[in-house]
């Protein structure tokens, strides 16, 4: 970093171009950032290397849209349905132990801001909105490298002919998969310890009528979130499984660290099988037809893997800076993707009000964040990548089959009195903790999960 | 412990026709790569091939994976999964490469 350079901002080099800014990646961290800054009066560009925006874009499956609906008119958003229930199962080769909650509050809008989205639709909708703003979006085209000067970022090289293209300011949002910002150094590689991949299948069920709504026991546009964990989601693996409701299709999938996908016994492919497979997943899920397979990497570092945000003359946004909540309970990262965008435009405007370039004039954005929730999430979390890797074994093998141990002795039939039931659920739980106080050591260490 | 309960059939799409399912524009040549042959030579391990949820990445005979590139779904596991730091990944040129619907 070089915030000297700030100062002869004005001089050189030449700035006599087009665009106040070019945000590189229509995807949501992109389209917050160029629809925030051309809300502000930059002449934005915005480059998108797929034939449209979101169709390079894979997620799971649910938009978290508290900033969203702030930044834009929401109404005619692609939602696909309002989270209803969100239930967390736990499984082990053959049970399921499970936790739903649908609150009643959920049914009124906003819905808590928890919506299925595809994003094919949704990113293509929301850069539509920074476009009506202003923007400029150019799609088919990739960005290959950024041009400096002086040490500062001054444009970006795309694959077009004559294609360099100069601004003053340069938004990387190009997701996980940062080839640019990381061919720039401005970023490291992630260790494969921090990156999971994900398979997802998008599924629609062709035979008969009203399968998502009887199957999940929905009415009108509410919809459903499970997620899974436990041996019986990924095996062995650090991560989970997940199914959401679309409005007429469901989308299903595995997300697990690549160190321990390269270590398993099966590929990405077989996991998601298996997955489909268990019991208690497999009637969700059979007679289905596949529209759609894709996959994808997510940055899972969490806080400490977050990037310096800010460089002359550019700021990294969304999954390209890391930003992603997995903590095993919330699954996160549309909406920080979004909020990181906001920010960055934000800095970026007052930075262009005041003619200044430097990464100093730009820290207007980390420091935003850092009081965000994106920051505070990530920090509050950051402790249980660690403590959970040391756990693995307890909390995906062990915990998952003591539970439905547990349950299977607390409710048995037969003539024994229930006090010994209950005695025998107690001790399938005690002895796969160690002990009182093993349960009280694990409880001490992942409080902060949920208080 | 438990008994294996009743669990209904799931009939899963073969890789191939899991596939078929994305539009692919062939953008001619691959995006893929290994910076040094002599490295996979040595490599025992196949981290790519392992991790790769497409079956780009396969085994062969002369020790350098062969690249189905044309299977890619663009989701840069195989860059992660190298210990050996040995994968070229560009972006497939000019919007090339696979296409998402839904995503």
């Amino acid at each position: 970093m070089t915030p000297q350079l700030d100062g002869d901002a004005v001089a050189e080099p030449n700035y006599d171009d087009e665009f106040d800014a070019i945000v590189v990646g229509a995807g949501l961290a992109g389209s917050a950032a160029a629809l925030t800054m051309a809300n502000r009066g930059l002449e934005v560009l915005m480059i998108e290397r797929g034939s449209s925006p979101g169709a390079k874009n894979v997620f799971g499956g649910v938009c978290y849209t508290p900033t969203i609906r702030e930044l834009t008119d929401f109404d005619g958003a692609p939602l696909e349905r309002y989270v209803a229930e969100r239930r967390f199962g736990m499984l082990s080769k053959s049970d399921e132990t499970a936790v739903s909650i649908s609150p009643g509050e959920w049914h009124e809008e906003p819905h808590n801001d928890s919506y299925t989205v595809l994003r094919g639709e949704f990113d293509e909708w929301f850069a539509e909105q920074a476009v009506e703003e202003g923007t400029t979006l150019v799609t088919s085209t990739t960005v290959t490298g950024l041009v400096r000067e002086n040490g500062r970022i001054v444009g970006v090289e795309t694959d077009r002919p004559d294609g360099t293209i100069r601004a003053p300011y340069v938004v990387l949002a190009e997701g996980g998969n940062s080839l640019v910002s990381e061919s720039a150094d401005l970023k490291a590689t992630e260790n494969r310890e921090n990156v999971a991949v994900g398979v997802k299948e998008v599924l629609e069920f062709p035979q008969r009528d009203a399968v998502i709504e009887d199957r999940f026991r929905l009415t009108d546009d509410a919809g459903v979130s499970y997620h899974y964990f436990g041996e019986g989601a990924v095996g062995d693996a650090f991560g989970g499984g997940f199914i959401y409701t679309n409005d007429d299709t469901i989308s299903v999938g595995v997300a697990y660290r690549i160190e321990d996908a390269v270590a398993a016994d099966q590929s990405p492919e077989e996991t998601l099988n298996a997955f489909k497979s268990h019991p208690a997943v497999a009637p969700l899920v059979r007679d289905a037809r596949t529209v759609e397979y894709s996959a994808k990497t997510i940055p899972e570092g969490g806080a400490e893997s977050i990037p310096d945000l800010v460089h002359d003359g550019a700021a990294i946004v969304g999954d390209a800076a890391g930003l992603v909540l997995n903590n095993g309970v919330h699954l996160e990262g549309t909406n920080m993707a979004v909020e990181s965008g906001y920010h960055a435009g934000n800095a970026i405007a007052r930075a262009a009000d005041q003619g200044r370039v430097g990464a100093d004039a730009l820290q207007a954005y980390p420091d935003a964040l850092e009081r965000s929730f994106v920051v505070q999430n990530l920090e509050r979390y950051a402790w249980m990548m660690d403590a959970v890797e040391a756990d693995r074994d307890l909390l995906f093998e062990d915990l998952p089959r003591a539970f439905a141990d547990a349950g299977t002795e607390y409710f048995r039939m037969d003539r024994t009195p229930k006090e010994a039931h209950a005695e025998n659920a107690k001790r399938a739980v005690l002895d796969a903790v160690g002990g009182w106080t093993g349960a009280a050591k694990l409880a001490l260490r992942y409080r902060k999960v949920v208080t | 412990m438990s008994a294996q309960p009743k669990t209904p059939q799931v009939d899963n799409d073969s890789m191939e026709d899991r596939l078929y399912t994305v539009k692919y524009n062939d953008p001619g040549d691959s995006h893929l790569d290994v910076k040094v042959s002599d490295i996979c030579m040595q490599c025992d391990s196949y981290d790519c091939v392992r991790v790769c949820p497409a079956n780009v990445w396969r085994e062969s005979e002369e020790g350098v994976p062969h690249i189905a590139y044309e299977n890619c779904l663009e989701c840069s596991s195989c860059r992660y999964a190298c210990s050996h730091d040995n994968v070229v990944w560009t972006y497939p040129e000019t919007g090339a490469g696979v296409t998402f619907k839904h995503g």
